[in-house]
C-alpha cells in the first residue's frame, strides 16, 4: 500500500504541483488548501507525513504543527514545513518539525526527506 | 609771569631759610639785577620767553630768551619787531589763533596750545603762556609769552590717542565679528532638525535649542535650569542611560546611538535616538555635555514598512517560482531517454533562469536587510572544514566543467550563520566560475591563522583592475567591461563582506587583471563562552 501525504499549502499552484510530483513518485496524497481543515483531515487519513506551507491565512503552519502535536491520533505523524522566507529554517526548529524545505526548493531533496521522515 | 616765577624761586630758597625778607628786597631792588641778572636768568631758562609791546603798532616783540630762539630756530635779529603770529606761517585758521587775539584784545590771560613752525618749516607743538602787563592805570601795556615745545608730549599723546582708536576699531570689529559668529553659530543651531541640549555637570539643562522645544512641545521655562532626569514624565530617568551619562565627563566615552522608546507627554510614544558627547572646551565652557536627541519613530517605521514589503514581495514572487521550479523538474525528469537534445536543452536553460531568479530574489532581500541594519544572524557552533567541504563539493557538482581543489584545514569551529556562511562561500566561487570561463582550475585553500580561519578561493580567469578592486565590495558596483558577457545586479560582493563584516571577520581581495584572482576572507575561531562577533 503507498503511503499517504497530506500537502497544505494555501496557493493552488504548488498544491497541484505537489500533488502530481508525489503521485508520479508513487505516493497517495492528500492535498488540502484550506489550513483550517488539515487537524481533521490528518485525524481522519492518518497520514504518513504532513508537508505544511508556514504563511498560511487564517491558521499558519506553525501554529497547525502544535495543534498536530498536542492530540491524539496526530500527535507523532511527522511534519515537514517549508516556506519561501529564511526565518522559516528558525520557526521550524523552534517548533519542533521534522524537517525543514525552503521553497523554492529541489524535488529530488524533498523527495529524500520524505522517504527518510514518512513513518 | 617769569618775574613772577624768579620771585617764587626766592621765596622758596627764603622759606628753606637760606635768605631772610631784608636780603631779597635789597637784590630786587639793586641795578645789577635789573640789567644783568634777569636777562641771564631769562636766557637761562629752557622755556622761550618773549615780551610784546602792546603800545607799538601789530604788537611787535620787544625781547625773546635764548631759549625762544633755539625753540623757533629763528636769530634774535629776525624775531625782534615781528609780530607772533609769523610762527603760524600759512596755518592760521587755528582756533587757538583766535582765543589768542581775544585775549590780546581784551588784555586777558590765556594759556592755550599751538601749531608753530620753526626756521626750517617743521611743526612743533607750542604750549603758550599768554599774560598782560598792566601800568598803574589799567592799561596793558605788554604781554609776557612763555613758550614750551610740547611736540614730543603731543606726538605721544596722539600715538596713545591713534593707538587707544585703533585698539577700540579693533575691538568693536573683534566683538562685531564674535556676534557675527555667535548669530551664525545660533542660526545652525536653532535650524538643526536635531534637538539639542546643553547639560552642566550635574546634568542640568543650560540650553535648548528651538527643534527640542518644538519636538517635545514644551516651553524654555520648563526646561532650562531643570535637572535632564526630571524632564517631561522621567523620560531620560533610565538607570542604563543615567549610568552611560555618568561616564562621559570622567572617561570622555560619548553614548552613542541610545535608544529610548517611550511614551512622552504631549507627543505620544516616539523612539529617540540619543547621542550625547563631552564639550571639548576648557574655561567657561569645561565640563559641559552636548546631548543631541533625533525622532526616529517615522524612519524606523519606513525601514520596518520596506522590509515588511520585501519580505512579502519576495516571498509572493518565489510562490509562482515554486511552481515553476517544480514543474521545471518534473518535466525534466519525465523527458523519455530517447529524448531530442534540443528539448533537453531547453528544460536545462528554462531551469537555470529559474535558479538565477531565485539567487536575485535571495540577493535583494539580503541587501535590503542589510541596509535597514535588520540583517538576522542565527549563530551555532559550526565546523569551518565540513562546512566548506560540502559547499565546494555541490558546487562542483553543478559545474563539471570546472575542477574545484579543496586544500588545508583549520580543524576549528567558527560561530557563525550556516545558512549565510554557505551562501558567501558558495558565492565566491560562484564567482570564480562565473569569471574564468576558459580556465577550469579553481583552489580553495583553507588554514588556520592564529585565532582566526582563513579561506582563499582562487581563480585564474580574467582578474580585477587595481581601480575596479576599490569598488567591488560596494552596492550595485559593475565592471563595465564585464557587464554585457556576465550580466549581474552588483550586490553579491557586497552582502558577502556585510556578512562577513557581522560575523567579525574581513573579506578581502588580490587580483591581477588578466592573470586571475583570490578572494579571502578571516573568521575568528570560536570559543567556548566568548562567542565572537555575537550580536
Amino acid at each position: 500500500m503507498n503511503k499517504k501525504i497530506l500537502v497544505c499549502d494555501d496557493d493552488e499552484g504548488i498544491l497541484e504541483m505537489m500533488e502530481l510530483f508525489l503521485e508520479d513518485a508513487g505516493y497517495e496524497v492528500i492535498a488540502v488548501r484550506e489550513s483550517v481543515n488539515v487537524l481533521s483531515e490528518a485525524a481522519s487519513r492518518k497520514p504518513n507525513l504532513i508537508i505544511l506551507d508556514i504563511w498560511m491565512p487564517v491558521i499558519s503552519g506553525d501554529r497547525i504543527l502544535r495543534s498536530l502535536r498536542a492530540q491524539e491520533p496526530t500527535a507523532s505523524i511527522p511534519v515537514i514545513l517549508f516556506s519561501a522566507s529564511r526565518e522559516g529554517q528558525g520557526i521550524a526548529e523552534r517548533e519542533g518539525a521534522n524537517g525543514f524545505v525552503s521553497k523554492p526548493f529541489n524535488l529530488d531533496e524533498l523527495l529524500q526527506q520524505i522517504s527518510e521522515k514518512a513513518s | 609771569m617769569p618775574n613772577k616765577t624768579l620771585v617764587c624761586s626766592f621765596v622758596d630758597k627764603t622759606n628753606q631759610g637760606e635768605l631772610n625778607n631784608q636780603e631779597i628786597k635789597s637784590i630786587l631792588a639793586s641795578q645789577d639785577v635789573g640789567e644783568h641778572l634777569f636777562p641771564k636768568a631769562l636766557d637761562a631758562a629752557n622755556v622761550g620767553v618773549v615780551i610784546t609791546d602792546n603800545r607799538l603798532p601789530d604788537n611787535p616783540i620787544i625781547y625773546c630768551n635764548s631759549a625762544f630762539q633755539k625753540l623757533s630756530g629763528y636769530s634774535r635779529a629776525e624775531i625782534m619787531g615781528r609780530n607772533c603770529r609769523f610762527l603760524q606761517r600759512e596755518d592760521r585758521n587755528q582756533e587757538e589763533r583766535h582765543r589768542i587775539a581775544e585775549a590780546i584784545r581784551e588784555g586777558k590771560h590765556l594759556v592755550t596750545e599751538i601749531r608753530n613752525y620753526n626756521k626750517d618749516g617743521m611743526l612743533f607743538y607750542n604750549e603758550l603762556y599768554l599774560s598782560p602787563v598792566k601800568n598803574e592805570t589799567g592799561v596793558v601795556t605788554h604781554f609776557i609769552g612763555i613758550q614750551n615745545d610740547v611736540t614730543r608730549r603731543r606726538q605721544v599723546e596722539l600715538d596713545l590717542q591713534f593707538q587707544r582708536q585703533e585698539a577700540e576699531e579693533r575691538l568693536e570689529q573683534r566683538t562685531l565679528a564674535l556676534r557675527e559668529s555667535e548669530e551664525y553659530m545660533q542660526s545652525i543651531v536653532q535650524t538643526i532638525r536635531e534637538s539639542l541640549v546643553v547639560l552642566d555637570k550635574d546634568y542640568n539643562v543650560l540650553s535648548v535649542n528651538n527643534f527640542f522645544l518644538n519636538t517635545f512641545k514644551v516651553t524654555i521655562n520648563e526646561t532650562k535650569g531643570f535637572n535632564l532626569y526630571e524632564l517631561g514624565n522621567g523620560q531620560w530617568n533610565i538607570p542604563h542611560l543615567r549610568r552611560l551619562m555618568e561616564e562621559i565627563l570622567p572617561s570622555n566615552n560619548p553614548v552613542l546611538n541610545y535608544e529610548v522608546d517611550h511614551e512622552f507627554p504631549h507627543i505620544g510614544r516616539k523612539l529617540m535616538l540619543l547621542n550625547a558627547h563631552r564639550v571639548e572646551l576648557e574655561g567657561e565652557y569645561k565640563d559641559r555635555i552636548l546631548l543631541a536627541i533625533e525622532d526616529i519613530t517615522e524612519r524606523r517605521s519606513i525601514e520596518q514598512r520596506k522590509d515588511d514589503f520585501l519580505t512579502i514581495a519576495s516571498h509572493e514572487l518565489r510562490t509562482p517560482l515554486t511552481t515553476i521550479q517544480g514543474y521545471t523538474q518534473i518535466l525534466s525528469r519525465s523527458l523519455p531517454a530517447g529524448s531530442p537534445e534540443r528539448v533537453r536543452s531547453l528544460v536545462g536553460k528554462l531551469s537555470g533562469a529559474v535558479d538565477r531568479l531565485n539567487q536575485l530574489l535571495s540577493e535583494l532581500l539580503d541587501m535590503s536587510k542589510i541596509q535597514s541594519g535588520y540583517i538576522q544572524l542565527h549563530k551555532d557552533r559550526v565546523p569551518f572544514d565540513e562546512l566548506v567541504a560540502g559547499v565546494a563539493e555541490s558546487m562542483q557538482t553543478a559545474s563539471p566543467g570546472h575542477n574545484i581543489i579543496l586544500e588545508g584545514s583549520s580543524d576549528a569551529d567558527v560561530y557563525a550563520d550556516e545558512s549565510h556562511l554557505v551562501q558567501v562561500i558558495s558565492n565566491l566561487i560562484g564567482n570564480a566560475i562565473k569569471y574564468a570561463p576558459d580556465e577550469q582550475r579553481i583552489e580553495i585553500r583553507i588554514s588556520r591563522v592564529g585565532d582566526f580561519v582563513k579561506l582563499s578561493v582562487k581563480d585564474y580567469g580574467l582578474g580585477i583592475s587595481p581601480a575596479d578592486q576599490k569598488h567591488i565590495f560596494e552596492r550595485f558596483f559593475r565592471v563595465d567591461k564585464i557587464q554585457k558577457d556576465f550580466p549581474g545586479m552588483g550586490i553579491g560582493l557586497y552582502i558577502c563582506e556585510q556578512v562577513i563584516k557581522n560575523h567579525g571577520g574581513t573579506l578581502w581581495v588580490e587580483s591581477d587583471l588578466g592573470k586571475g584572482s583570490i578572494f579571502s576572507f578571516t573568521l575568528p575561531v570560536y570559543a567556548e563562552g566568548k562567542e565572537a562577533g555575537h550580536e
